[in-house]
């Protein structure tokens, strides 16, 4: 794709979000403008109340601003209706968490299988995707479990597998090491290398571990609800992005 | 999402939550099963009300005298020598029914039979004990076609009987110290009666030839009856046949509608105030059935509210993966849905039990008599009910469900 005109995917243009508490207005995020561009791996960085997890939810298409815009995919999200957001969020977007949000009640293979299934896929066609998933993160032989049957990493590839199944454009990433040992941590990031590198996917990872964050191409550092600085890694190079070279 | 996909996520939420939805589920079942057991109840008892009307005849006419009005019944006497100036209804005798009346009805080509009766009560002696029984004098020749009861031993009147009488099986049995069967001499205000049949059904009663019991009774008078029972030819024209013998009756004994001094009633009539009782007990029982039922679905809601609460973050996680509020709603109606449903089914199948135990249960009651009938009406009514009310119930919380935002639902622990 080296050449290729680096297309916007996410647009972020002034971009307020102030909570209420009571009397008070607290302002979360203070007017955050940046473009995410296709196949980017981008890593939003800061301290705890930097309002990193705020930005992730506006991304994520999980919230809307108070103030200003969000484009995903050139759509003003706040101009489509919930459900129009709701099909556009689970196409394009997929989630990882830090606590891995599984539905306990439903096997590994149920749950991602789930997305397709508010997609209305194809029943057929669904089983296939979700087994053809399950296998790629190692879990072949584990579709019938239940979360609480499974290891924590176990639980994050279920969830890796889920933010897949959809075959969406971005995947959106929420500390995934958090609640990992480092070396299950590693074997995590090397995934969502892998989907960004072989795959082309734009992998947006929020964390507040600089370790981490040395594995993205884009990172982003926010502070008090602004961004601090937007550097790029250039130790991170890679065949397929070229962005910033 | 697909409707059967919500659905089976909705049965998962049922099977994943098994004792707050069953729980729930006996409220309904509760709810149900009285509705089911008194509707079929009240069916059963309209049957064998029906069956009784069959049996005891549409077509049997009663006339008494005196008249029925504003719900009390008098008995109208005169009043007195010179009382021809105090109105029309004044007249110097008692009223009463007599020959000329029989005469009348005898005019209508509609009637197939007369039976004239006199009642009283005397003293009856079985071998040393003493009763003061009520007697009925009837007409013998025609008696044993009018009268609905059956004999058990023995035989009906007969034309050509005179001291004999027909029995009660209380009185048969068990009225006096030793049992009174056929062919035993009793003493009737100390005359003789030799016993000819016994009826088949629980009365203390004795019925004889009217002449007879002219003798006995002596406040009686020879050619004035207390009732006429008459059988018609054509029980579908009982209403027309009734309205027959009033026209004719008033005109005999020249008397108007205003100042109708004789009452005529059919058992038809007697059957069908009986059956506006029922209905009216068995609407206020279902009302109280209906009371539980609500309960039930005030239950539904309860967990519903309760399970959308806990099932806020995994709400959040749906909507995340892509779930449109619509989906969510479904999942939670079919939810309440579903648990209505079970419970219907179950509440049928326990009702039904119940309404088979129930006439035992009731069998002091003499409304109650007869079985318990469970119609595909009040099973398709419960079912249907049931689900309405799953899902009335559902509304709300499926709906507060349906609205969360992600993002606050995701944070949700």
């Amino acid at each position: 794709m080296a050449g290729d005109i680096i297309e916007t995917i996410i647009e972020l243009q002034d971009a307020w979000k102030i909570y209420k508490m009571g009397e008070v207005e607290v302002p979360a995020l203070r007017g955050v403008t940046v473009e995410i561009k296709k196949g980017d791996f981008v890593a939003i960085m800061g301290a705890s109340g930097s309002g990193k997890s705020t930005m992730m939810n506006l991304i994520g298409c999980l919230d809307l601003p108070s103030r200003g815009s969000i484009y995903l995919k050139s759509q003003d999200i706040s101009k489509l209706s919930e459900s129009d957001l709701a099909s556009l969020r689970g196409k394009t977007i997929g989630f990882i968490f830090q606590q891995y949000n599984l539905i306990q009640s439903m096997s590994a293979f149920e749950n991602v299988m789930l997305p397709l299934e508010f997609l209305e896929y194809d029943e057929k066609k669904a089983a296939n995707r979700t087994r053809e998933i399950l296998k790629l993160v190692g879990l072949s032989d584990k579709m019938q479990y239940r979360p609480t049957q499974l290891s924590g990493g176990q639980q994050q590839r279920v969830s890796i597998a889920r933010s897949l199944a959809s075959d969406p454009e971005i995947v959106l990433a929420d500390e995934p090491t958090g609640a990992l040992d480092s070396v299950t941590g590693r074997e995590v990031l090397d995934m969502l290398k892998s989907l960004w590198k072989e795959q082309g996917k734009t992998i947006i990872m929020v964390t507040h571990d600089l370790n981490l964050a040395k594995y993205a191409h884009t990172i982003i550092e926010l502070k008090d609800g602004e961004i601090l600085r937007i550097s790029e890694n250039h130790e991170v190079k890679d065949p397929v992005f070229k962005y910033g070279d | 999402m697909k409707l059967g996909k919500c659905f089976k996520h909705a049965f998962n939420m049922v099977l994943h939550s098994k004792l707050r939805s069953w729980l729930t589920i006996t409220g309904i079942v509760i709810g149900v099963a009285a509705v089911i057991a008194i509707v079929s109840i009240g069916d059963g008892m309209q049957q064998s009300l029906n069956a009784q009307l069959n049996a005891l005849g549409g077509d049997i006419v009663t006339i008494s005298p005196g008249f029925e009005r504003g719900g009390g019944f008098f008995q109208m006497r005169g009043g007195g020598d010179g009382g021809g100036s105090s109105g029309p209804q004044a007249t110097t005798k008692e009223i009463v029914l007599g020959r000329s009346d029989v005469q009348a009805l005898k005019g209508i080509p509609d009637i197939a039979l007369i039976d004239t009766n006199i009642r009283g009560s005397v003293d009856v002696s079985y071998l040393g004990k003493k009763g003061r029984i009520s007697i009925t004098g009837v007409d013998q020749s025609v008696w044993s076609q009018i009268t609905t009861s059956k004999i058990k031993t023995g035989r009906m009147l007969d034309s050509a009987d005179q001291n004999v009488i027909v029995i009660g099986g209380r009185l048969a049995s068990s009225y006096f110290d030793q049992p009174l069967g056929i062919n035993k001499m009793t003493m009737i205000n100390g005359s003789a009666f030799r016993v000819v049949g016994i009826l088949d059904d629980q009365s203390n009663s004795i019925y004889m030839p009217i002449q007879m019991a002219y003798q006995v009774i002596p406040e009686k008078t020879n050619g004035i009856y207390d009732t006429l029972v008459v059988k018609i030819k054509d029980e579908n024209f009982l209403d027309e046949v009734i309205t027959k013998i009033q026209d004719k009756l008033m005109i005999a004994r020249h008397v108007t509608q205003k100042n109708m001094d004789f009452s005529v009633s059919s058992r038809k009539e007697m059957q069908q105030a009986r059956a506006d009782t029922m209905s009216s007990m068995n609407t206020f029982l279902l009302a109280i059935a209906a009371v539980s039922l609500i309960v039930g679905s005030i239950g539904i809601a309860n967990t519903m509210f309760t399970s959308v609460l806990e099932k806020t973050k995994e709400i959040g996680i749906m909507k995340a993966v892509g779930a449109r509020n619509r989906d969510i709603l479904l999942i939670f109606l079919f939810n309440a849905a579903f648990i209505g449903l079970v419970g219907g089914i179950l509440g049928i199948i326990l009702g039904t039990i119940l309404s088979g135990f129930m006439p035992v249960l009731m069998g002091g009651l003499p409304l109650a008599r007869g079985t318990a009938i469970v119609t595909l009406n009040s099973i398709t009514m419960a079912l249907s009910v049931s689900v309405t009310v799953g899902i009335i119930a559902g509304i709300i919380p499926a709906y507060q469900a349906s609205k969360l935002k992600p993002v606050d639902a995701l944070r949700y622990e």
